[in-house]
């Protein structure tokens, strides 16, 4: 595979993981018990920090001084008012924001201790191990089978193909409603399947991390279910960061919940951390009245 | 940080209604367990009936709040402070209702006795354990009231007055065994246990209200 991103910085901490390449072994080095919902375990390890994250978009400061750590295997969860920068926050995550013009990201995010932001660091390959589903499903306007193979396909996938969309599509919990008919164009699927699909797109690249920007809010509450469940699923596998309005879904399928506030001064509406803890802690206990008054919704 | 408390009116409302029925149902409670007080240390047994018909509203309302409560945590699916808060309800409810059937059951034991014997009212023991008792009540009340979390903090010493109190009348019981008759023994061990009783049964309340407000119950019990 063509996927080495080396960074080309000539004094780097040599304790610490250089490439992307170099940090995926101590992924199995890692393996730890497994938890679930609400009382994370503290021997996950951490797979992703953000350290000091501004975010810019041209002079506009959208975002303030973000640090939290993200540990494996576990659903984190970013909660908070419109405009407070989930979506900015999560898209800096894979460099998504790269692709915006103005924006900008100062501050580290490290991934398996590598900086992503380091000069020789491939955004695309970025992409490829932190995968992203969007509010909006937004399959290709091609087949199912094509949707799913289209990432591996470009990374030069050379393994069984059809192993790999039947896995993946398994794995996205798709599988048995769409497996008499692969070469249907996605655009046939319902909402929800089709969302599942982008899962199914976004796995078959194995990335470890996948970045899910609000994937439930345009499916009715039977889809959105499954893809909760879904989430419950992938965990054991996947690394996974979610943006979601809706509170209870961040109490059912996270294990770490980091409420965003917004400040306004001088005309200009930043976006901060208030609070980042355990799941349970948060929606029985917070710490903060900012963050108890949003999730009591106390907020106007 | 100002106060925009401006979304959930309605919601703000039932939580306050809560609050103020359990200190009214609470109330009535602590009334009857004066009551009850008064029906040993002055021996009035014709006002055993009356105790024990004061419970039947008691009993009513807390069924009622039971289910409105009930009904709040399924269709607000509350967080936070005012889950704590609806879920240390349902607990203090438990509690004033135990209190209230332990206040009918001190007078039956009257009843059956025919009156406690004189020489141990006049050691006043008995009218000590019923007041120490009535107080830690009035004081649980008293917590939900103005949700004060240091009535919790400071519940379980409180309430050593009243252990103290039913650890001398025992005593004194075992003491005066042949001249009071077993019977007597029995009845006013018992009465005395669900005066202990009701006196836990506060503390228990005070301290949900400590977990209601501060997340944390206080340290000794759970
Ligand atoms: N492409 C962009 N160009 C300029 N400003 C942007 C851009 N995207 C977002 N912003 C601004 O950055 C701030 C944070 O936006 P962001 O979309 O991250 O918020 P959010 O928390 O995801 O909100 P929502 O819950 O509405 O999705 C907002 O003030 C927004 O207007
Ligand atoms: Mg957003």
């Amino acid at each position: 595979m063509a996927d080495r991103i080396g960074t080309t910085v000539d004094s780097v901490d040599h304790t610490r993981p250089e490439t992307l390449e170099d940090a995926s072994p101590s992924l199995a080095a890692t393996r730890s018990p497994r938890v679930t919902g609400g009382t994370p375990s503290d021997e996950h390890a951490v797979i992703l920090e953000l350290s000091d994250v501004n975010a810019y978009y041209g002079d506009f400061h959208a975002v303030d001084s973000v640090s939290l750590p993200i540990r494996e295997k576990e659903v984190t969860a970013f909660i908070g008012p419109s405009g407070c920068g989930k979506s900015t926050v999560i898209r800096s995550i894979n460099r998504m924001n790269d692709l915006i013009p103005t924006a900008r990201i100062e501050g580290a995010i490290t991934y398996h201790g590598v900086d992503l932001y380091a000069p020789g660091v491939d955004p695309v390959e970025v992409r490829r191990r932190i995968g992203m589903v969007f509010q909006k499903p937004n399959p290709f306007p091609k087949s199912i089978y094509d949707n799913v193979a289209f990432g591996p396909k470009i990374s030069k996938y050379s393994g069984d193909m059809d192993e790999l969309v039947e896995r993946s599509l398994t794995r996205a919990a798709l599988w048995d409603e769409v497996k008499d008919k692969l070469s249907d164009s996605a655009y046939a699927l319902s909402g929800g399947q089709q969302q599942r699909l982008c899962i199914a797109r976004a796995i078959a690249t194995s990335p470890d991390v996948l970045l899910m920007d609000e994937p439930a809010s345009a499916l009715d509450p039977i889809a959105t279910l499954r893809i909760e469940e879904l989430m419950y699923e992938l965990k054991q596998e996947y690394t996974i960061v979610i943006v979601t309005h809706n509170m209870q879904q961040a109490a059912r399928v996270s294990d770490r919940t980091a409420f965003f506030s917004v400040d306004v001064k001088e005309g200009q509406r930043t976006g901060r951390l208030v609070e980042f803890a355990d799941t349970a802690t948060i929606f029985t206990n917070p710490q903060h009245d900012e963050t108890e008054d949003y999730i009591t919704g106390r907020f106007g | 940080m100002e106060s925009a408390f401006d979304t959930r009116h309605h919601y703000d409302d039932e939580l306050d209604d809560i609050r103020a029925a359990l200190v009214e149902l609470g109330s009535m409670v602590a009334a009857n367990i004066r009551r009850a007080g008064v029906v040993v240390t002055e021996g009035r047994l014709n006002e055993v009936d009356a105790v024990i018909g004061a419970d039947r509203p008691i009993n009513a309302r807390y069924h009622d709040l039971e289910e409105k409560v009930f009904t709040i945590l399924a269709l607000q699916q509350p967080v936070a402070s005012d889950l704590r808060f609806l879920v240390a309800a349902t607990r203090i409810l438990y509690e004033m209702e135990r209190s209230g059937d332990l206040a009918v059951n001190i007078v039956k034991q009257v009843r059956r006795l025919d009156g406690v014997p004189t020489d141990l009212r006049l050691d006043g023991l008995v009218l000590r354990l019923s007041d120490a008792s009535a107080r830690m009540f009035d004081h649980a009340v008293e917590a939900v009231a103005t949700m004060n979390a240091a009535i919790g903090i400071g519940a379980e010493q409180e309430d050593e007055e009243t252990d103290t109190v039913t650890g001398d009348l025992f005593t004194a019981v075992t003491e005066r065994q042949d001249a009071i008759g077993l019977e007597a023994c029995v009845a006013l061990f018992y009465i005395g246990r669900f005066f202990e009783r009701i006196a836990d049964h506060g503390v228990n309340i005070a301290q949900h209200i400590t977990f209601a407000v501060t997340g944390e119950f206080p340290d000794g019990d759970g």
